[in-house]
């Protein structure tokens, strides 16, 4: 179209009427965003739902939920790189967009959970290394640097092309180019371990903790990856099918099928084996008969278990294996989606295991330090219960509404697809096919 | 070294709350948290026991005992190692306390520990009467809080405040280094647990239950070891109790229930300490 410069072009050239209302819509969700935050600030964390019993709530559920989203992209683009192959190159850039977007969310997503955000800076001046919680600060802010780094990186030969701003100063030469692939390689080397390092140790925040129930389990970090896995997969699918739909991006129909397997694959090994794995030995301990055994062990006892492994696992695993359907693009499209959902029901029910029961649950119990809104006028509770505030709502998705809107400006100012299907580092400009 | 430590004495614990009042007071905890609460262990509710009534074919199995609870103050304190800013700290002597203008408010902390012994203020916190109570200065909104062991008290010899005012003398605060003290004495010979010893945290804080101890040795407000002049366990010579000491009985422990002369430390006269 028409900002098609060589060999590269932007997804939106400009903003149509449509453009226009969806960026509109994006900015009003912000305002109330931060309306809500300031809100919260003045009055302070009461305007939550969250109290001394239940005192993590919708901001880290949401958290653990956007670092495993940001995991797909960044993971679709390194891994074909480090080993050599051009394979999912049409996804690369989309991909270390959304990552990118989703990593800043889960970091923003903890100023509203901090009592006093203005004292942030302590991480710097007084961090205690035995926190997990300083080990994830550090890896996030890494790996935020590290998306902004590969982004500019795959693209800025071509924003030099275009005449960008954005390529800051740099050059498109030949000798540059080559240089680039070596730099891409290495990037794609640091990624792919820093992946599984954000994501485990971003488990490891829960797993170490021998207070909350079942948060003390070893699985947790491998869990975390498989669920990064596969939320950031499914949304990578979802923004590149909406993106194709909506905008001048256009997917790879083949590679998208082949992304879809994929996704099946990681919903296969993370519904069906990990969770097997969690759960057969503590039924098989728990219960005597064979029956009860397979019972307890097949049927979950939470509505949280039923929607995270059926609807979240089991249905878009069947979308994506059955031959006839898988192929379709509205099947990937609903089962990405069923994926993301079902990880993140998956993230709010470990909150709720490590809260809900109290270890120590003697009459009258703890106190609350102000009464549950609406529930109870009692300062005691034997048990945690958590139902987020609109306060909660409206901040989460302002910051939410922030990630969409950095992916949407990516779309206009980064050259996000190549429009030669040539390799990005081999003959360069090769065929022009459009 | 110190490291201090607590021992409840659960079968002489009356259940009558005083401990769990004069630490909101003393330390100025705002309306709506507790930093130490009498827990029931028994029935559903507040002072009520599990069982059945002996009668009418009843089970007979009434059983009811207290729990006063506060921060553990844990060797192993998960709390310590989480705050990500080393706002919450273990001192020298053992107590685990939290540098209030550190604190970030991220209640890593709480989810940490397994006793819920941490507090948030969620508000601006309320006091009453509103100039506040106690000796401590209030904490501001956005930070954790819970017990201190009362060190601004420890620091000038004195017990802390749950400690002294406990009409059952069931609480007895001291040096568990010190093998002369108290506490390490009824550690040794009372059966103790400590809450949820298989999470590990290796609290400081001991709960005697099955046979009742003489309770807390002394009636002023001192730390023992501000007391050695008088000590209870000193006759002189060494620091082991004698086991030829004469009659059993401090004015607040006259247990009618038999221990051993000489395991039962004498009450010393109330010696002018004060608070200030
Ligand atoms: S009881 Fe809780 S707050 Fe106190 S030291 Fe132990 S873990 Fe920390
Ligand atoms: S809430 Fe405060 S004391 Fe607790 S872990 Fe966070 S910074 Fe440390
Ligand atoms: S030691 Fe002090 S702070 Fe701790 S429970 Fe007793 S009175 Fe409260």
């Amino acid at each position: 179209m028409a900002a098609n410069t060589g060999s590269s072009r932007v997804a939106i050239p400009s903003f149509g009427g449509k453009g226009k209302l969806w960026i509109g819509l994006l900015v009003a969700l912000m305002a109330a965003g931060i309306a809500a935050w300031g809100y919260q600030l003045t009055t302070g964390l009461i305007a939550t739902g969250m109290r001394n019993v239940f005192s993590w709530g919708l901001y880290i559920m949401m958290f653990v939920l956007f670092v495993g989203l940001s995991a797909g992209g960044l993971i679709i683009s390194s891994a074909p790189k480090f080993f050599h192959s051009h394979r999912y190159e049409g996804f690369a850039r989309l991909g270390v967009l959304v990552s990118l977007a989703c990593i800043i969310v889960a970091g923003l997503l903890i100023l509203p959970d901090i009592g006093r955000p203005g004292r942030i800076y302590q991480f710097f001046t007084s961090p205690d290394f035995r926190s997990p919680m300083v080990w994830d600060f550090g890896i996030v802010l890494l790996y935020g640097l590290l998306n902004l780094w590969y982004l500019w990186l795959l693209t800025r030969r071509d924003l030099a092309a275009r005449g960008s701003s954005l390529a800051l100063g740099f050059e498109d030469t030949e000798a540059g180019r080559e240089r680039d692939r070596t730099l891409m390689f290495w990037t794609a080397a640091v990624a792919l371990p820093t992946a599984v390092a954000l994501h485990s140790v971003t488990g490891w925040i829960f797993a170490t903790q021998v207070g909350r129930g079942d948060w003390f389990s070893p699985l947790v970090a491998p869990v975390f990856i498989a669920k990064a896995l596969v939320s950031g997969l499914g949304l990578l699918l979802i923004v590149s099918v909406l993106a194709d739909r909506y905008t001048n991006f256009e997917v790879d129909r083949e590679e998208l099928t082949s992304l879809g397997k994929i996704l099946g694959i990681f919903l296969a090994f993370h519904v069906v084996y990990l969770l097997a794995a969690e759960r057969l030995p503590h039924s098989w301990a728990d219960h005597f008969e064979f029956w009860a055994i397979m019972s307890n062990f097949l049927i979950g006892d939470s509505v949280y278990f039923w929607l995270w492994t059926v609807v979240g696992g089991a249905v878009p695993l069947a979308m994506l294996a059955l031959p006839p359907l898988r192929k379709r693009v509205s099947v990937i499209f609903t089962a990405s989606v069923l994926a993301v959902v079902g990880t993140m029901f998956e993230g709010i029910r470990l909150v709720f295991t490590g809260y809900e029961v109290a270890n120590i649950d003697s009459a009258p119990g703890i106190s609350l330090g102000g009464e549950y809104t609406g529930i109870t006028t009692d300062i005691w509770a034997t048990a945690g219960a958590y139902t987020p505030t609109l306060v909660e709502i409206a901040v989460t998705l302002g910051i939410i509404a922030f990630g969409a809107f950095i992916v949407t400006l990516g779309l206009k100012y980064v050259p996000i697809q190549r429009v030669d299907a040539e390799p990005s580092y081999a003959t360069d400009g090769g065929k022009q096919d459009q | 070294m110190t490291k201090h430590g607590l021992v409840i004495d659960q079968e002489r614990c009356i259940g009558c709350q005083a401990c769990a009042v004069s630490c909101k007071q003393e330390n100025n905890v705002p309306m709506g948290q507790f930093w130490n609460r009498v827990l029931t262990e028994g029935g559903e509710k507040m002072d009520t026991p599990s069982g059945g009534y002996p009668e009418d074919g009843g089970s007979g199995s009434l059983d009811m005992q207290y729990q006063p609870t506060a921060c553990q103050h844990c060797e192993n304190a998960p709390c310590v190692k989480v705050c990500p800013v080393n706002a919450t700290y273990t001192r020298d002597d053992g107590i685990v306390e939290i540098d209030y203008d550190k604190c970030i408010g991220c209640r890593y902390c709480m989810a940490a520990c397994p006793y819920n012994a941490r507090v948030f203020n969620w508000d601006e916190p309320e006091h009453m009467p509103e100039e506040g109570t106690g000796d401590v200065e209030a904490r501001p909104q956005g930070v954790v809080e819970k017990c201190t062991f009362c060190s601004h008290r420890v620091d000038e010899g004195l017990d802390p405040a749950c400690v002294v005012n406990c009409p059952a003398d069931a609480r007895i605060f001291g040096d568990l280094d010190d093998e002369s003290s108290t506490v390490s004495k009824y550690i040794d010979k009372y059966e103790t647990d400590q809450l949820l010893e298989d999470r590990g945290t290796d609290p400081n804080t001991y709960y005697i239950s099955g046979e009742m101890s003489p309770g807390r040795p002394q009636t002023s407000d001192k730390m023992e070891s501000e007391l050695d002049d008088v000590s209870p366990w000193s006759d002189g010579d060494d620091d082991v109790p004698s086991k030829e000491a004469d009659s059993a009985g401090g004015e607040s422990s006259g247990s009618s229930h038999s221990v051993e002369g000489g395991e039962i430390p004498y009450a010393t006269p109330a010696k002018s300490g004060g608070d200030d």
